[in-house]
């Protein structure tokens, strides 16, 4: 802070970080508890002290682009040592949050997905765009949406027969290129972004962002982040590591499922459903099961804290979590049950979620895989660990 | 001074506490023609200021000025003292008290000459609270030199114990009373000050900064304790895990308070108290190094901010802007001290011989409920209610005070007791 800076205060900003669940900002009296209770926080330039105070002056450019409201993994342990109830991981929660929607464009989809009024509405978008696409290609000929789909060869259900692979896939292989689409322009802005900010504050000596180096970095902490290395070092919401790392890795598994699935349909031209016994479709049945029962915790963990506030962006997060594991196994169940219209319905339901996955994921909570992987990168490459004395 | 001029005047003014703000309050009162009674929980009179080293910011002994206090009570016949009392019940209204008073067995006679016999001839050891627990006196002890009344005790854990009767034995004038029994007296006030004062936050509850698991982490209390003279070090400031001199000291603010898992008041004397512990250390050690961890400094009024501007030019004395959040054993028994230093927005860990934390004060209300019809706040601290009157709290069981504003405040309600009193 020896550096002399114009305070410019944004005060929407500081009220919308309030209503993000930072509402106890104003009451930080800068004693700096937090930065030392905090167990990832570096030495050089700690966190959260200096983010409540830039938060409480309205600075929206500092915080914005401070790479070290994504070092935070929301512990809790400064809101419990905090002697003034200002509650900092709530506060850098909500910094995280008003990050997600200043680099995810178009800001008209980012107000949607963070409106919960906006829910009814986003809700049935997917099914709107399923029916429009589909209904749509039948005036073409094209019958890849049927409302009375038979059995197939085996005599088995096969959602296939109901929504064929290529009307879902003409939906999510674009989606899945919105997405990443979406975050790369967001990336080029946020990295750019977090080490002129880690320059400006003497957090990093490196005048360059070098790719090479930088890449480097982020290959090394790519364990550390699958097991969790930062958050098992968190005392007060140290259960959370466990479900968190159950979720994270029922993502990657099931992204794999996918992927390996579609080269077997398009590749080798075979279609589902699956045996039961094949190693893959096993693979995505633990993690489904592991997806739910993750994301039940969690969810249970946040009903039950009551130091911490919860808000819209917590909860939508969790219900697609929760909601992605819960229809995709049902729709297996129902499948195997041969229980026709409700393994359809339930299958309809399910793509819905996978829609708000793909979709809105840039927008969401979701999105601090992205941004907090790379700070993470970037602090490695700036050579700012924690020291732990 | 001690006698009284003027109409005579009647009504008892309780005052229930004996340190420095309830001595003021009796003497106040009665030196203008009141009948006083006071009525402490020690065996002693003095209170937290006894166990003081110096007040700041003259840092003159307290003792002195206890003395005084003593001498005008000795002299003046409106005066009664109660020690080893407990208030149990307060009936009636403002103007006319019924007070239910526990007097606790002191053991010991008026003819005690303070002859130490019978503390030589006891062989049980217990720690001594006065010191808090920093060291050990016998079974039979003088709560420590300066005590008034100067008159030895026998603690009741040795009661009922060969050692009881050597002390009886050991006795030349007959003042050892073992017969002695706890008994209630009822006495009638028209009206009542309490002036309960305080007790130091219990430093073990603040988890974070390891008190009770290190030896070298002591509070501001047992620092006083240690620098005076009739303190268990006679009066050098020691390391309590190997007796050495210390060389490097961080002292630690608002442990405790200003803090809502704890005390969420500021208890504003830990500042100055700080402050006026640097002078001991610099005085003892001129080279050892004292480091001030604050979130603020708080020295009111002219002559504090003065006390503190003179230690901040010391050099050896550094202010660090940042609250010291953890704590850990380094090696030989020092200790590591973590804070941010807010100014340079760099976390330091910074190694001492010794911890001293600034604990606050908590009201003794706060966890011996007072037996009357009062209100307190949410912490302790008893809300003065001059509408209804009769009864009303001085110096600390009031607010967070230091020496001088109990006095006020005690001069005050001396006042307003006596306001009751004449209205009747």
């Amino acid at each position: 802070m020896s550096e002399r800076f114009l305070v410019q205060p944004d005060v929407e900003f500081v009220k919308d970080l309030r209503a993000l669940g930072g509402e106890t900002l104003k009451k930080c009296y800068q004693c700096a508890t937090c930065s030392v209770a905090c167990p990832i926080a570096p030495d050089n330039k700690p966190f959260p002290r200096k983010e409540m105070i830039a938060a409480s002056w309205g600075l929206k450019d500092k915080l914005i682009s401070s790479p070290d409201v994504w070092l935070c993994h929301n512990c809790g342990d400064c809101s419990t040592q905090c002697p003034r109830g200002a509650n900092p991981g709530d506060v850098m929660a909500a910094i995280r949050a008003k990050a997600i929607d200043h680099y995810a464009v178009p800001k008209s989809v980012s107000k949607a997905v963070n409106d919960p009024k906006m829910l009814p509405v986003l809700a049935v978008l997917p099914a709107i765009v399923f029916l429009v696409v589909g209904l749509g290609l039948k005036v073409f000929g094209v019958n890849w949406l049927n409302f009375s789909p038979e059995l197939n060869a085996e005599g088995q259900i096969a959602h296939s027969n109901f929504f064929a692979h290529w009307l879902v896939d003409l939906i999510f292989i674009p989606l899945s290129i919105w997405a990443v689409a979406i975050f790369a322009l967001a990336l080029k802005r946020f990295v750019a972004d977090i080490h002129a900010n880690a320059l400006a504050e003497g957090k990093t000596d490196k005048e360059k962002l070098e790719l090479k180096p930088f890449l480097t970095s982020l290959v090394r902490v790519i364990p550390d982040i699958l097991k969790h290395k930062k958050f098992s070092q968190c005392t007060e919401n140290n259960n959370r590591a466990t479900p968190h790392m159950m979720v994270l890795f029922s993502f990657i598994a099931l992204a794999f499922v996918t992927g390996f699935f579609f080269i077997y349909l398009y590749g080798l031209g075979i279609h589902g459903p699956y045996n039961q016994l094949n190693p893959v479709k096993i693979l995505a049945n633990i993690a489904g099961i592991a997806l739910i029962i993750g994301g039940i915790m969690l969810y249970k963990q946040r009903m039950e804290k009551t130091n911490e506030v919860s808000t819209y962006k917590d909860w939508y997060l969790l219900w697609i979590v929760v909601g992605l594991g819960v229809t995709g196994m049902l729709t297996e169940f129902t499948r195997l049950a041969g229980f026709a219209f409700l393994t359809y319905l339930l299958y309809f339901i399910h793509l819905m979620f996978v829609f708000h996955l793909f979709a809105f994921l840039p927008f969401s909570k979701l999105a601090h895989l992205v941004y907090r992987t790379v700070a993470m990168a970037h602090s490695d490459y700036s050579g700012r660990e924690a020291k732990k004395s | 001074m001690s006698e009284t001029k003027g109409a005579p005047l009647s009504g008892t003014i309780m005052v229930v506490g004996g340190g420095i703000a309830g001595l003021t309050t009796a003497l106040e009162a009665a030196e203008v023609g009141y009948d006083v009674i006071i009525v402490e929980k020690n065996p002693y009179l003095g209170g937290r200021v006894a166990q003081l080293n110096q007040y700041f910011p003259k840092l003159c002994p307290p003792t002195c000025g206890l003395e005084i206090n003593f001498r005008r009570i000795k002299d003046n016949p409106r005066i009664k003292v109660f020690t080893l009392a407990d208030v149990e019940k307060v009936d009636g209204k403002a103007g006319d008290y019924k007070v239910s008073v526990k007097l606790n067995p002191r053991y010991v006679n008026e003819n005690c000459t303070c002859c130490n016999a019978c503390a030589e001839a006891c062989q049980a050891e217990i720690p001594n609270e006065f010191n808090f627990g920093m060291n050990k006196h016998k079974g039979a002890y003088l709560p420590h030199e300066m005590a008034f009344p100067y008159r030895y005790v026998i603690s009741p854990q040795i009661i009922g114990t060969e050692d009881a009767n050597r002390c009886k034995e050991a006795c030349p004038y007959n003042a050892v009373d073992l017969e002695m029994e706890a008994k209630t007296v009822e006495l009638n006030a028209g009206a009542i000050v309490w002036a309960t004062g305080w007790e130091p936050y219990d430093a073990a509850k603040i988890e974070n900064l390891g008190f009770g698991r290190y030896p070298n982490i002591i509070t501001n209390m047992m620092l006083e304790r240690l620098a005076s003279k009739n303190g268990p070090t006679e009066g050098k400031i020691l390391r309590p895990s190997d007796g050495s001199e210390p060389k490097s000291i961080a002292f630690v603010q608002c442990a405790g308070s200003r803090d809502e898992n704890h005390l969420p008041y500021c208890s504003y004397i830990c500042c100055m108290a700080s402050l006026k512990h640097a002078t001991y250390i610099r005085e003892q050690y001129p080279d050892a190094t004292i480091y001030i961890y604050y979130i603020d400094l708080r020295a009111p009024g002219y002559k504090y901010e003065k006390f503190y501007n003179n230690i901040k030019d010391d050099e050896n004395v550094k202010f660090v802007k940042g609250k010291v959040a953890a704590v850990e054993e380094a090696t030989g028994d020092g200790i590591t001290v973590t804070a941010e230093d807010t100014l340079s927005g760099e976390k330091i860990h910074q190694t001492v011989d010794m911890v001293v934390l600034a604990t606050g004060m908590q009201p003794s209300a706060a966890s011996a409920k007072l037996p009357a019809d009062l209100q307190f706040t949410e912490d302790g601290f008893v809300i003065n209610d001059f509408e209804k009157g009769g009864m009303f709290a001085a110096g600390c069981a009031n607010r967070p005070a230091d020496v001088m504003m109990s006095n006020q405040n005690a001069t005050g309600m001396a006042l307003k007791a006596i306001q009751t009193l004449a209205k009747r």
